[in-house]
């Protein structure tokens, strides 16, 4: 049965999610605690993007509950770091590398204030932490697809977040920047950081992540990897989506 | 040359136009990097369309004196219903702007049709009458302004956050909603301080072409800005000037209005040739990294 919920970082209570009114997820029971990495794996579609964006507040938990951080999704935004998909940001904008990564810590800096000589060396420490410290002048659009998700990744360390949130961090990223990715990540559930992580990647999950949440509409498992990523549970999670092999496992057509 | 420049602005109506100018040139500037950055053009656009019955309104009850007020309310409702419309229902955006613009102009129509003795200060208010500009006029731009560089130096960075990254400066707290609000409003009252001097037609240009021509000229958020304002400026100035040298001298009459436009457009051909050449160089020399 499910862990506790005094010590987890982010605990979901029987918590169905809707978005735009239609019912995106239903019944996600489980924890992250502080310092582990759990991955939320499943199908297009399987509601994986609304159950983060319900993490963060953004979208409303219609049955059930979710606590981060001992309060609502709503009041412990400041502590959550989200890292959305480097794909979906204009690469046009006029912006320098530095400045994004800065954008980490406009929430401690205040309103009218400038940044402090503390909030620059945050965010060259989080620049330096994904590898990136020599692209800081540069114009965020002109970075590579995996390195831009390392430079959004640099902000929400900026912010010394207490749980961090990344949406498809390893779409189309290369294996440089993936283990920049990975490395930086461990570094801060090192410290006790809370991650979660959503992914189509199921041998990254499984080499990667303590607990894995295998969702498609619903919850199917969440658990150890070795648990959950099993040929029968995915079967029954992507449906008509899993390939068979044989006797000896499956692909997953999406 | 520095005669052409400084001698015609001796005359007092002319020092009124080229002041009113030169606020509006470095104000819309600077606020035409917002419109730029948040892709709002079209919003700017429709808001000069959509002041139009406010100014009709504004005129037929207090004449000239109340073109502004007017314009005023009917900017600051249409800026309004649009970020209400915009962040509520799942209408495109600019489809809720081609509606609001719509509906509004031609209510203006409506009103314009039932007058006969409009046209001439219509005139006016499409393309502009800068040389007739009042110390009040001056006055009404100069608050705007004011009001512009305190919201941008309180709210900058929540701007610049929403525009870049919109869900992620929602998950971190900040009301998008009202941020929205706040920037549509600063676009509508830039508008509305314009339209005295450039008219609604020619509005658009003046937040639009020095930002653009910014942009094309650095890649950095606070070059752009103030190159955009500089080169609002510099337009604003020229334009005039090429404007009064134009009638005065050459017996040539130049709507000053679009003479300031048609300088501003003049400098982001420049840019963009120049871009080009920079480009075609740079192909051409040996890299040297």
């Amino acid at each position: 049965m499910p862990p506790p919920v005094s010590d987890a970082a982010i605990a979901f209570i029987h918590a169905s999610v809707a978005y735009d009114r239609f019912p995106a997820v239903e019944q996600v029971h489980g924890t992250v605690r502080p310092g582990e990495i759990v991955a939320l794996v499943g199908p297009n579609g399987a509601g994986k993007s609304s159950l983060i964006k319900a993490v963060l507040g953004l979208v409303p938990v219609v049955e059930g509950s979710i606590v981060v951080l001992g309060r609502t999704p709503a009041q412990a935004r400041r502590q959550v770091a989200y890292v959305p998909q480097a794909d979906t940001l204009d690469p046009d904008f006029p912006i320098s590398v530095a400045q994004v990564v800065l954008m980490g810590r406009y929430r401690r800096i205040g309103w009218l204030r400038s940044p402090g000589r503390a909030d620059r060396a945050a965010a060259e420490a989080a620049l330096a932490a994904v590898g990136l410290e020599h692209r800081a002048r540069d114009r965020f659009g002109l970075l590579s697809g995996g390195q831009r998700q390392r430079v959004l990744l640099a902000r929400a360390i900026a912010s010394e977040p207490a749980a961090l949130v990344l949406d498809e961090p390893f779409n189309g990223v290369d294996a440089v920047s993936q283990e920049a990715l990975l490395s930086a990540v461990r570094d801060l559930t090192a410290r006790g950081a809370a991650v979660i992580i959503s992914t189509h990647d199921l041998t990254l999950a499984q080499s990667t992540c303590d607990r894995v949440c295998l969702l498609n509409r619903r919850q199917f498992a969440f658990g150890p990897p070795a648990d959950v990523l099993t040929p029968s549970l995915l079967r029954q999670a992507y449906g008509g989506a899993a390939l068979e092999l044989g006797d000896h496992g499956l692909i997953l057509t999406r | 040359m520095t005669g052409l420049l400084i001698d015609p602005f001796g005359a007092p109506y002319l020092a009124r136009a080229l002041v009113e100018a030169l606020i509006l040139g470095a104000l819309c500037g600077a606020i035409g990097v917002y419109v730029l950055v948040r892709r709002l053009a079209f919003l700017t656009d429709a808001i000069t369309h959509t002041v139009f019955p406010g100014v009709v309104i504004g005129f037929l009850v207090s004449g000239q004196a109340g073109i502004v007020p007017g314009a005023l309310v009917c900017a600051v409702l249409a800026a309004g219903l649009f970020t209400l419309i915009a962040s509520t229902t799942r209408v495109s955006d600019d489809a809720t702007l081609a509606v609001l613009l719509t509906s509004f102009f031609a209510v203006g129509v409506v009103l314009v049709s039932r007058q006969r003795s409009y046209t001439a200060d219509l005139t006016a208010f499409l393309f502009g009458h800068v040389l007739t500009i009042d110390r009040d006029d001056i006055l009404v731009t100069a608050a705007v302004a004011v009001l512009a560089v305190l919201v941008l130096l309180v709210l900058g960075r929540p701007l610049l956050a929403g525009a870049f990254d919109r869900e992620w400066a929602r998950a971190s707290g900040y009301r998008i909603t009202l941020l929205d609000l706040v920037g549509n409003m600063l676009i509508a009252l830039v508008v509305v301080a314009s339209v005295q001097a450039v008219g609604t037609v020619l509005v658009i240009a003046m937040l639009v072409v020095p930002a653009a021509t910014a942009r094309l000229i650095s890649d950095r958020l606070p070059v752009i800005v103030a190159v955009s304002a500089g080169l609002g400026l510099l337009g604003a100035w020229l334009g005039l000037a090429a404007s009064y040298s134009a009638s005065i001298d050459h017996g040539v009459r130049l709507a000053a209005g679009a003479t300031i436009v048609l300088v501003l457009v003049a400098g982001y051909a420049l840019a963009l040739l120049g871009r080009g050449l920079h480009r075609a160089l740079v192909r051409r020399m040996p890299v040297a990294r």
